[in-house]
């Protein structure tokens, strides 16, 4: 059983990538597809997040930013997954339990302020690093200039806690550049190391390296939306204009075809 | 926690909610209470209009369960639909009534979504109808700027905010704008992306400067548009299928 945390900037995706990944089922189902990878919802809030995949997104809605409620960490939402994993003809099935935890966006970002010490920013710094926490999914979705900066403050100060916490060689970190579909990105995909952080965020690329032993860490990209159709790789997303400038919603539902949602999971929950 | 309805005088908000509670519905039906109860109460026969909401009862707290269908399946909205007497927006009445002034701000900053039903503006009402009797575009902007600065500083932490301008016979060709903009589990002609960009285009540009002030003041508010008739149920139930989509557990 795998715990995982999915952390990350607010609007990077997180619940967005979750809720695609509830409703993957549904969604091969629909096409008729299969491949090495499988994955259930298990709990009640997992399949409640399937549902609203399919209620908002599928319609052409967005999610609301996830918020701390008065509960602190503990009320925030914690998924349960069973994925299944066949490669290769002759491999035997693998089953894998993940256990996912979606924290918002803005107590991440407060880890680059390292005079803020407040409550719930330190339980969430604890429940991350506890020890029977494998790995962490580190989305990051911007890279304009100046992006690098920031993304590098938070990360240096993230390995300072992972220091603290003696986990430094012993938590896997999947660095992950979302919303691929954005036609600057995609055709980066395939080496995100090299393509999209050696390119866009350099000195975020280079404290992780420098930082963490290679074999826990790697650079993934991936796509929530995808593009319309392999051979139309125009981003399946339109942006409009809304809360904190603007918020991207699902451009054809019938095309949709995520784009590597499992593999930085997978990778991660592996021992 | 809940919705709220909110708007000016005579923008419509009680009939609305009593016509939402008809049972001739389509995906949104309220279960509770009953649509006599609710007549009984915002209805007067004689005069065959809904009552003035009383000013000295600035809050009406009424429990409102509400089903409505998703594609996923039914859902039901658990919620106090707590409409509102005008007058509470007048700052003479928010002082002389501070007390129960301070409970509404609590009641309004505790709600989910907030639906703020509008008037329709002068320039907007068809030709056929008095126009005089509606307040001309430049007065409509500049309450609605008094709306902006409402919810910047005094509920800052809205997530939902649905604008539902109102009265929607005055302005439009009811039956063609719903038969745009309806909802068909599955089968609807727009998506919700499609539906706001519709109505924020159509009917909503003389406020788009203010709209981008409150998206850019407020992080992670969600503004969206409709426009509602008590003479059109599909219109009337687009608001309550959006928020079901997100408030509904």
């Amino acid at each position: 059983m795998g715990n995982i945390v999915v952390i990350g900037p607010r609007l990077s995706g997180k619940t967005t990538y979750l809720a695609a990944l509830s409703y993957l089922p549904a969604l091969r189902s629909q096409k008729g597809k299969d491949n090495n990878f499988k994955i259930q919802p298990l709990n009640d809030e997992s399949r409640d997040l399937a549902e609203s995949a399919e209620n908002i997104l599928v319609e052409g809605a967005t999610f609301e930013s996830t918020k701390i409620a008065e509960g602190g960490v503990d009320s925030l939402p914690y998924y349960s997954f069973q994925l299944q994993v066949k490669k290769g003809l002759f491999k035997k099935i693998e089953n894998i339990q993940l256990n996912v935890r979606d924290y918002p966006g803005e107590v991440f970002e407060k880890i680059a302020d390292r005079n803020l010490s407040d409550e719930i920013h330190q339980e969430f710094i604890d429940e991350c690093l506890m020890a029977d926490v494998r790995g962490c999914l580190i989305l990051f979705t911007h890279w304009e200039h100046g992006t690098d900066k920031f993304y590098y403050k938070v990360m240096s100060q993230f390995i300072k806690l992972m220091d603290e916490k003696q986990r430094t060689q012993n938590l896997k970190l999947a660095v992950v550049m979302s919303k691929c579909e954005r036609g600057e990105l995609w055709p980066g995909r395939i080496d995100p190391e090299t393509d999209l952080f050696g390119i866009h965020l350099p000195r975020t690329k280079t404290i992780l390296q420098d930082s963490i032993n290679p074999k826990n860490l790697r650079f993934y990209a991936l796509s929530t939306f995808g593009v319309l159709h392999k051979n139309d790789p125009r981003p399946n997303r339109i942006d409009q204009a809304g809360s904190n400038g603007s918020e991207s919603v699902l451009r054809e539902p019938n095309s949709w075809q995520p784009y590597n949602l499992i593999e930085p999971l997978y990778w991660l929950s592996k021992v | 926690m809940g919705v709220i309805y909110i708007g000016d005088r005579a923008a419509g908000k009680t009939h609305l909610a009593l016509e939402l509670a008809n049972p001739q519905s389509h995906y949104v039906k309220v279960i509770a209470p009953d649509y006599q109860y609710i007549k009984s109460l915002l209805y007067d026969e004689n005069l065959q209009k809904t009552k003035p909401t009383e000013a000295f009862k600035s809050v009406y707290d009424q429990y409102l369960n509400v089903r409505v269908q998703l594609p996923t399946g039914n859902k039901e909205i658990n919620s106090y639909w707590l409409d509102t007497a005008g007058e509470i927006w007048r700052k003479n009445w928010q002082t002389e009534n501070n007390s129960q002034w301070q409970e509404f701000l609590t009641k309004i900053r505790e709600s989910e979504g907030i639906l703020l039903v509008l008037p329709p503006y002068r320039q907007l009402v068809h030709d056929q109808f008095n126009r005089e009797d509606f307040i001309t575009q430049q007065q409509w902007c500049n309450r609605f700027q008094r709306w902006v600065d409402f919810f910047r500083y005094d509920c800052p932490k809205i997530r939902h905010l649905l604008l539902c301008l109102n009265k929607a016979d005055l302005f439009c060709n009811l039956q063609q704008e719903a038969n745009i903009l309806g909802y068909i589990p599955n089968r609807s002609h727009f998506n919700w992306q499609q539906r706001n960009q519709y109505v924020y285009d159509r009917y909503f540009s003389p406020i788009h400067p203010q709209i981008r002030e409150l998206n850019k003041s407020i992080s992670g508010l969600s503004v969206k548009f409709f426009i509602t008739s008590i003479y059109n149920r599909s219109l009337l139930e687009l608001p309550w299928l959006y928020l079901g989509s997100f408030l509904s557990k």
